[in-house]
């Protein structure tokens, strides 16, 4: 019986690795056997093969790193932004009666339709990059802050009065705590989308020379599909540590969150 | 402290226009070192007289004062003195048991290590030693109501607010939790105004029940209880427990049907 369950937790643990070998190999073996021409689907073999190139002749790691370092400027200009107004709305009435016709009218605009604006203001280089990612991550936080602040359980603010709490004691000691989980999920959103608008405004900018929405471009143009792929693997690892480290960051800040039925 | 209520009486806007009356003209004096129990069906008020006496709802008329019996001309306003014990709870999810009990202690603006150490004598005395680092959501039902009990006490206010606090726990918990507060107001003595809807509950902790009416929530009649102190289980096997439990029940009766029907008359109105 033990064994059997030995057993059952080491597939668990060894099955979805597995899973991912037996497809890289599959996809292997299809294009080997069918001979597909690489500018369609390059091997597996091939695309690492010129992902060890890129990183030997430092062409990814470049710009990979040009587009991190817009990824976070574009993010911690939403997340301050962001967050500050979404609390000085929770809390202040007249701040919320004010923001809040700009913010139903400007949330539901495609922010990608404010590129053209934004390259006649501001051309092609850098703030241009980080004004579009940001202004499309300060909504989904700005929103989800709002509500955290907002939605604060009634019976916690009451407690704390009771208890001998100041209103600002209240909102310090309280409100924002409590608002915590709210907030952090607005920032794992505005994460996913400053993401998706960098590499979209690298894209489109057309003069800039880096990053590497630039980088997947040229290549696609010239159709070395390899070098697409290995620049889209080299996104999804970035993509994924960037998941891993707000997992942790959440865990460390708001242990808290992990236990339902808290209070 | 005694706590004094005259004629409060609290009005609810209710839907269509309806006020809803939550409390009717209900006056009590709850006296000192007295142990006073409001049980009665649900929506009879008893939360929200507690609320008011608490300082956490101003009532719509009528008074309540807070009155030292030592020098009755000097009354306080609701809230003064008192601490209150929610049936939800309420603690801090985000804050460790030793700073959810410190919590009040911390509001004043008390130092640090002192609050820390005052806090840590609380959460022995509820049993809690070892526990002091863990997250309330970490901890079982009974253990967070301990938590609770431990925040309000540390705060040594004359009167204890405790609106339900045993109703989430299970039958057994329950037991324990409530002995361990009639040992805790043998030490203490403080005031305490206890809601609950269990007859038993209340007489087994109450110097006094009081029991209410279905809304509006009046007081139908006021049972004291002379059993003695300290409290035992056993004592709920003796005849004298038995006829107060058949006299609160008959009481109680009338009142739960009364207020079913209006439920129900809530639920199918348009």
């Amino acid at each position: 019986m033990s064994a059997a369950r030995g057993a059952t937790r080491l597939a668990e643990r060894a099955l979805p690795a597995l899973v991912i070998v037996f497809f890289v190999l599959a996809w292997e073996l299809v294009v080997r056997a069918r001979g597909i021409a690489p500018i369609y689907l390059p091997a597996p073999s091939a695309i690492a093969l010129y992902f060890g190139r890129m990183v030997a002749d430092g062409s990814l790691p470049a710009n990979l790193g040009v587009t991190v370092l817009r990824i976070f400027a574009g993010f911690a200009v939403a997340a301050l932004a962001g967050v500050g107004l979404g609390v000085l709305m929770g809390m202040s009435r007249l701040a919320a009666r004010i923001a809040d016709p700009w913010i139903a009218a400007l949330y539901p605009l495609p922010k990608i339709a404010l590129i053209p604006l934004l390259l006649i203001w501001l051309g092609t280089g850098e703030a241009y990059k980080i004004v579009i990612s940001a202004i499309t991550a300060f909504f989904p936080i700005v929103i989800s802050a709002y509500a955290g602040i907002r939605e604060v359980d009634r019976g916690l603010i009451k407690a704390a009065q009771d208890l001998g709490a100041s209103a600002r004691q209240i909102q310090l000691k309280v409100v924002i705590p409590a608002a915590i989980p709210s907030i952090f999920a607005g920032l794992h959103l505005g994460m996913g989308v400053t993401i998706i608008l960098v590499i979209a405004a690298e894209m489109i900018g057309g003069s800039s020379q880096s990053g590497m929405g630039y980088l997947l471009m040229q290549a696609g143009q010239v159709m070395e599909t390899e070098k697409v792929f290995a620049d889209l693997v080299a996104l999804a690892v970035f993509g994924a540590l960037v998941i891993k480290l707000q997992q942790w960051i959440d865990r460390k800040v708001a242990p808290w969150t992990a236990y339902r039925d808290g209070h | 402290m005694d706590v004094i209520v005259e004629e409060v009486t609290q009005v609810w806007p209710g839907r269509g226009g309806a006020d809803i009356v939550a409390l009717e003209r209900f006056t009590h004096r709850f006296a000192s070192r007295r142990f006073s129990c409001l049980l009665g069906p649900s929506g009879c008020g008893k939360s929200t007289l507690l609320q008011i006496v608490g300082g956490l709802e101003p009532a719509t008329s009528g008074k309540v004062r807070i009155v030292d019996p030592a020098r009755p001309r000097e009354p306080r306003a609701p809230g003064a003195g008192s601490v209150m014990v929610w049936q939800s709870l309420n603690l801090f999810p985000w804050r460790s048991v030793l700073d959810n009990v410190a919590f009040g202690l911390e509001m004043q603006g008390m130092p640090r290590r002192e609050r820390r150490e005052r806090a840590r004598a609380l959460v022995a005395s509820v049993g809690l030693t070892g526990f002091e680092d863990y997250l309330p959501g970490q901890l079982s039902g009974g253990m967070r109501q301990r938590v609770a009990l431990a925040r309000a006490l540390v705060l040594e206010r004359p009167i204890l607010l405790m609106d339900e606090p045993f109703a989430a726990l299970d039958a057994q918990t329950k037991i324990i939790m409530q002995e361990e507060l009639a040992h805790i107001f043998d030490r203490t003595h403080k005031t305490v105004l206890f809601v609950t809807h269990a007859i038993e509950e209340a007489i087994f902790l109450g110097d006094e029940v009081i029991v209410m009416s279905a809304r509006p929530g009046r007081i139908k009649e006021v049972l004291a209880v002379d059993l003695p102190r300290p409290r035992t289980p056993e004592m709920v096997s003796t005849p004298a427990f038995a006829a107060l439990f058949d006299r609160a029940f008959h009481l109680i009766r009338e009142e739960v049907m009364t207020s079913m029907a209006q439920q129900a008359a809530a639920l199918s109105a348009p």
